[in-house]
């Protein structure tokens, strides 16, 4: 190998490293990355023409969104040591007082757009109460996040079935299923809304003050009002924008079913935390990056369509679902040891 | 260390997915010429729809077409929708669908038909707008008027009885429990139902409570409806524990498995239900037939069925009478 060529491989790597270095991925992060490219291929190949079809991936996208975006309002909540239990049933109950200003706008013949317009402005400004709620719950009463979340999941469910009777609420405008059931030049309008949601998020998360307050909450609260943040505010709006987030997953729900129930997405909840995890997220706080945990969703969202595709029974997903979380969470651990051996060998030498 | 990392990674993903191509051999995807049918349950993995799965399949076999019976591992709606969507992608030709919620399902399954697929319900109605054939187990009204009947040949014509329901909410206990009283308004007038229909949350256990209290209540009880799986079981037991076993006859709709020993110890007189695993079947069958272009008649002789009846809008269609389950044929049953 002459100088020259040495030169250019060493100057590729340095690039493939400072792009990695702008994106700010860790090797958890690139470990997911891997995962999900192995198993997009896998998938592609076991099902030809049907997984890797223009339908197929279109169809995929307008699954994910709203799983996607309840599973950031778990992570930036997780984040902070905390977990918010209370996800799905504040998206449903936004989306269901929500669907009754639409159906009571729409039966009483106002313009459509006026309609959707108020219904969306009355989804998000449920879901930012139901979010304070949580904040002020957790925040200012100091409640610990599980009960806390585990009283207003309660509560939320309670509202929604007194007001839903059980049954669920149709009959908006037509124009309401936009959000749920079209696309701009072919791209879902579901995604659109979870593209500017991971944006919003890995700003106010990854490149704001706030952001680095949120962390620091998640390593260790005591210091960090020590060291002048106010905790409780910033707890405090946290929990509203987590309750935001549901708000938007309760608008592209409803919108994609037509209709607003308690129960719809029940199942996302204990999901959403597996998303997190499985994002490299660190359960007692501290640590947590938006692209992991948008990785970790579309890992899951093509193995389930997958094995779905393919034929699959729905409990030996769910195994493959499990095992990969497991295996997951293991090669994380190991990399974690290696890397503090590492650490500690290197300190030794220095000494 | 990075680089044994990441062939760990990929080989134990590899290892994954073999051993899922594996589990799938069953259920490989059919050829493109064969017919697919797509059976979907509320949820997979309870007793009622694992009877109604071995139907379907035996229909599959029997008639030759590929049957996928696959649903969610809970009862959720939105499961339910991402599913169908995922076997839209597939590209199947009928799908069959007992639906979580009615409504949710509306836009998917009018999304489904966009892409040329044969819609159905079965066990649950969904959306009439939407399906090309509804598949129905039983006719509401003649059920009701059936657990009547059952009651009456227990407990005699005359006399004091009481309703122990599975929820107040439930659209169809409600219908049967509606078409029961305004039968017996004419048919029984000497019925005395002595108190509301009492909801027992789909639990067996509050139907054993509530049992209890109605017979303190009501010491000249002579009869019991259990409308809902397991209500009349809850009912049994408390009747057996009281000893009244002779004096109050306990009818109502059961699943046969759950209730022989009800049955045996004379506690449950009679319990009546369609077969799960009949509707599976009948489900393909019509899927089948109306993707060959015949539409379903009234009266036809559907082969391991019966006679089904089909209404005048020409796509709901009923799967026939309820069978009995007494203490001499309950150990015939799977379900």
């Amino acid at each position: 190998m002459d100088k020259n060529t040495q030169q250019t491989v060493q100057n590729e790597k340095k690039g493939l490293r400072r792009l990695v270095d702008k994106l700010h991925l860790e090797k958890k992060e690139l470990v997911l990355l891997w995962i999900f490219l192995g198993i997009f291929l896998l998938m592609s190949i076991i099902s030809p023409g049907r997984f890797l079809s223009i339908y197929n991936l279109q169809s995929m996208a307008y699954q994910f969104p709203e799983f996607g975006i309840l599973a950031l309002a778990m992570m930036v909540i997780i984040v902070t040591g905390g977990i918010n239990l209370s996800i799905t049933y504040s998206a449903t109950l936004s989306s269901i007082i929500g669907a009754v200003v639409l159906v009571a706008m729409n039966s009483a013949g106002v313009p459509e757009l006026i309609t959707v317009i108020v219904g969306v402005v009355v989804i998000v400004v449920t879901s930012i109460i139901a979010g304070a709620v949580n904040g002020l719950i957790v925040a200012h009463i100091g409640i610990v996040p599980m009960l806390a979340t585990l009283g207003t999941m309660t509560l939320f469910e309670g509202i929604s079935l007194n007001i839903t009777k059980g049954g669920a609420i149709s009959g908006f405008p037509t124009m309401f299923q936009w959000f749920g059931n079209s696309s701009i030049l072919g791209i879902p309008v579901p995604l659109f809304i979870f593209v500017l949601v991971i944006i919003a998020t890995y700003f106010i998360l990854q490149r704001s003050s706030f952001g680095a307050k949120v962390y620091m909450i998640g390593c260790n609260p005591t210091a960090t009002r020590f060291s002048g943040v106010n905790v409780k505010r910033t707890l405090f709006i946290l929990y509203i924008y987590s309750g935001i987030l549901t708000g938007l997953a309760g608008l592209i729900m409803a919108s994609r079913y037509n209709s607003a129930k308690e129960s719809y997405g029940y199942t996302y909840l204990l999901q959403s935390v597996s998303a997190a995890v499985l994002g490299g997220t660190d359960i007692s706080g501290g640590f947590g990056k938006v692209f992991g945990t948008v990785v970790s969703v579309l890992i899951l969202q093509v193995i389930s369509s997958g094995l779905n595709i393919f034929g699959v029974n729905r409990f030996i997903t769910d195994v493959i679902m499990g095992m990969i979380l497991i295996l997951v969470l293991t090669i994380n651990f190991i990399n974690n040891r290696m890397e503090e051996k590492a650490l500690v060998t290197k300190k030794v030498v220095t000494a | 260390m990075k680089k044994l990392v990441l062939q760990v990674t990929l080989l134990s993903l590899v290892l994954l997915m073999v051993g899922s191509l594996v589990f799938a051999q069953g259920q490989k995807a059919a050829a493109d010429d064969e017919i697919t049918i797509v059976v979907m349950p509320k949820l997979v993995g309870i007793p009622y729809f694992n009877a109604s799965e071995t139907g379907a399949l035996q229909a599959g076999k029997d008639l030759g077409v590929n049957v996928i019976y696959t649903g969610p591992s809970t009862a959720d709606a939105a499961q339910q929708v991402r599913m169908i969507e995922d076997l839209i992608a597939k590209g199947v030709d009928a799908i069959a669908v007992a639906p979580n919620d009615p409504a949710a399902l509306t836009p998917v399954l009018r999304k489904a038909k966009q892409a040329g697929i044969l819609v159905l319900d079965w066990d649950t109605p969904a959306d009439q707008s939407v399906v090309d054939l509804s598949v129905h187990q039983i006719d509401d009204q003649e059920y009701g008027q059936h657990i009547w009947d059952l009651l009456v040949e227990e407990m005699g014509d005359t006399g004091d009885y009481a309703i122990v329901t599975g929820g107040l909410s439930a659209a169809n206990l409600n219908g049967w429990i509606d078409a029961g009283l305004s039968y017996a308004k004419t048919k029984y007038p000497k019925l005395n139902l002595v108190t509301d229909r009492v909801p027992t949350d789909e639990k067996q256990q509050i139907a054993y409570q509530k049992t209890l209290d109605l017979l303190k209540a009501y010491p000249t009880l002579k009869g019991i409806v259990g409308v809902s799986t397991p209500a009349p079981l809850g009912a049994a037991q408390a009747v057996q524990e009281k000893g009244v076993a002779d004096k109050v006859a306990v009818v109502g709709t059961a699943l046969p498995t759950d209730s022989k020993p009800y049955l045996e110890d004379g506690s449950l007189r009679v319990a009546t239900l369609w077969d799960p695993a009949k509707l599976g079947y009948l489900t393909v069958v019509l899927a089948k037939e109306m993707l060959e272009g015949k539409a379903p008649v009234d009266g036809q002789d559907v082969p391991n069925v019966g006679k089904i009846t089909v209404w005048e809008d020409g796509k709901t269609v009923i799967m026939g009478p309820p069978t009995d389950f007494t203490k001499e044929n309950a150990g015939q049953f799977n379900f």
